[in-house]
């Protein structure tokens, strides 16, 4: 009697296990079908997730032949590993990875450039913190990410101030750790964007120091490899098209994507609100103007060092026809 | 209906296994309660819940949870089988013992965490990629536990094999396999650990689903309940997973008089 229950049990276990297995293999592998695929790499709230989550992108590239698959990375300076790697084949990141990784040789095209993101990065102290200028900052431990827009940011703070990089304790962890070692206060300051910052701002009432204006841009850049790019010419406009009409309709309706990124990034809403009312969506190709800071940027991290060869960011541009 | 005291007694012995967890929880969500902990760090199991029902509501819960099993699955079909197969091989072949043996116990020590870069490379970081890591972890434990069943059964059982003229197919089918299924399903049973543990680390390579991805996610914003519900799925899995294994060698071992009692 005993046997036959466990038989029952084990057989509804069994059936149960290959079930959520199957069903788990139709969520990882969608329609097989003959489209042509286009990896791109993204952050967490960026254009490309506002377009990743509205959806109109992924159905105008699939009439025009093209399965469009998104993954999400921490920061930039991995998804410039995952292009040179060729597991993406475009990437949304911030205004220094390109930079560091065209440095160390990685072959790198700059497809289409963003809005300035001045106000929603910056550096964030805690709340009852006696830090009250960058110039306080002196000696103190301020977490960052290598390689990535958080660097430049704080190099140019601190030169504003009128003071070198050597004058802080320098922490570089991955931005998820960074939020950790903040909250706890195991650092004193945090360099982040958004939607990082508004949430150590709302969650925490982390002060912001000082944002991004008049320091770092900070735009939001789509890139890819000279390689791919040149082959993949109509790729590349068709993204720019539909990622820059995916972007007029985010300034249009920030209510509506409020909500979206709400769902997407699965955080409190007046942190989303937050980084959606203090800042502008626009994506278009490059211009010599937007290749001109990017030149600014190489210049001061090849002056600091911190990267080992002069770069001229105009090379790896590839201006594509609106 | 009149219960026997030796009836009453076995009822309070099947509860007894639940009597540690069920108090851990009550302390842990009466002391979140009474702000003996904080609750920023530390959600009360209410909140782990209330987070479990949200996230099932919307939908993403059951598809990570169904991605997990999937990429889970797959490793210990593929794992499981080449470690079967190589624990059988050597089992019963000198020569393949010889060749291969002191090769695999050498890639066995190797911790899966060194071998990411690697498998980065080899097999990008799609679903591939996860599946050789799990694979890798299982097929250890299977190939232990196989070639250590067979080459401990008694000589004795051999030799009547023989003396009864039996085949080398029912030799292995009637005497080598049954006798070897004790030591097979423990290593199962192992697996079956090393399986979920080893599914963690595969799912923070650049993955934008399952559950360790839901876990790593939630760090990224602070998100208590969220990290403490994968951690309570893991261990629920874990446990239905280890509770599978056990039926299977309960059905499986009837044969064996020592089991009997249980």
């Amino acid at each position: 009697m005993k046997k036959r229950w466990q038989k029952v049990i084990l057989v509804v276990l069994l059936f149960f296990w290959a079930g959520g297995t199957y069903y788990g293999y139709q969520q990882t592998t969608g329609s097989r079908d003959k489209l042509q695929k286009v990896t791109i790499g993204y952050q967490k709230g960026d254009p490309v997730d506002v377009s990743r989550s509205r959806g109109v992108l992924v159905k105008k590239m699939k009439e025009l032949g093209y399965r469009v698959v998104f993954k999400e990375f921490a920061d930039g300076a991995s998804e410039m590993q995952a292009l040179a790697a060729g597991s993406i084949n475009y990437a949304r990141t911030g205004d220094t990875p390109p930079v560091t990784a065209a440095a160390s040789g990685t072959d790198i095209a700059y497809i289409a450039a963003g809005a300035s993101r001045s106000s929603g990065s910056g550096i964030l102290v805690q709340k009852d913190s006696d830090i009250d200028s960058v110039k306080a900052l002196q000696g103190k431990k301020v977490a960052y990410t290598q390689s990535t827009s958080s660097q430049f940011l704080l190099l140019q703070a601190l030169s504003k101030a009128g003071m070198s990089a050597s004058d802080i304790e320098w922490v570089n962890m991955k931005q998820a750790d960074a939020a950790i070692a903040f909250s706890k206060g195991d650092v004193d300051a945090w360099v982040t964007w958004d939607p990082y910052t508004a949430q150590g701002q709302v969650t925490q009432q982390a002060k912001l120091l000082t944002n991004g204006d008049g320091l770092s841009q900070n735009r939001d850049f789509i890139l890819s490899t000279q390689q791919y790019a040149k082959k993949h010419e109509a790729v590349n406009e068709y993204l720019v098209k539909y990622l820059s009409e995916d972007m007029t309709w985010a300034n249009e309706h920030p209510k509506a994507l409020t909500k979206l990124l709400t769902k997407a990034l699965g955080m409190k809403q007046t942190i989303v609100a937050k980084m959606v009312d203090r800042r502008d969506w626009t994506l278009t190709p490059m211009t010599k103007a937007i290749a001109k800071e990017e030149q600014t940027i190489a210049d001061v991290f090849y002056e600091n060092d911190l990267i080992k060869q002069r770069i001229n960011v105009s090379d790896d541009v590839i201006y594509v026809s609106e | 209906m009149k219960k026997s005291n030796k009836q009453d007694k076995r009822q309070a012995e099947n509860l007894l296994p639940w009597l540690i967890p069920i108090a851990l929880i009550i302390v842990w969500q009466v002391a979140v309660d009474a702000k003996w902990i904080d609750a920023t760090y530390v959600p009360s199991p209410l909140a782990v819940l209330e987070q479990g029902v949200t996230l099932w509501q919307a939908g993403t819960l059951q598809q990570n949870m169904g991605i997990s099993l999937y990429r889970a699955t797959m490793g210990l079909l593929i794992g499981g089988a080449v470690g079967f197969v190589l624990g059988v091989a050597n089992g019963l072949s000198r020569i393949s013992h010889a060749l291969f043996n002191s090769t695999i116990q050498m890639v066995r020590n190797i911790p899966h965490l060194a071998l990411i870069p690697l498998i980065i490379i080899w097999f990008g970081i799609g679903e591939p990629a996860k599946v050789t890591l799990v694979a890798i972890g299982v097929m250890f434990p299977i190939y232990i536990n196989t070639l250590h069943g067979i080459q401990s059964i008694d000589p004795k059982l051999i030799e009547m094999g023989q003396s009864y003229r039996l085949t080398k197919w029912q030799m292995f089918t009637k005497v080598i396999f049954p006798g070897a299924m004790p030591t097979i399903l423990m290593g199962l049973r192992y697996a079956l650990g090393v399986m979920w543990t080893t599914l963690i680390v595969s799912e923070t390579i650049s993955a934008s689903s399952g559950i360790g991805y839901m876990e790593t996610n939630a760090q990224q914003f602070l998100d208590m309940p969220t990290i403490f519900l994968a951690i309570i799925i893991y261990a629920i899995l874990g446990k239905v997973s280890d509770w599978i294994a056990a039926l299977l060698e309960s059905i499986l071992l009837d044969w064996q008089a020592s089991k009997g009692g249980r």
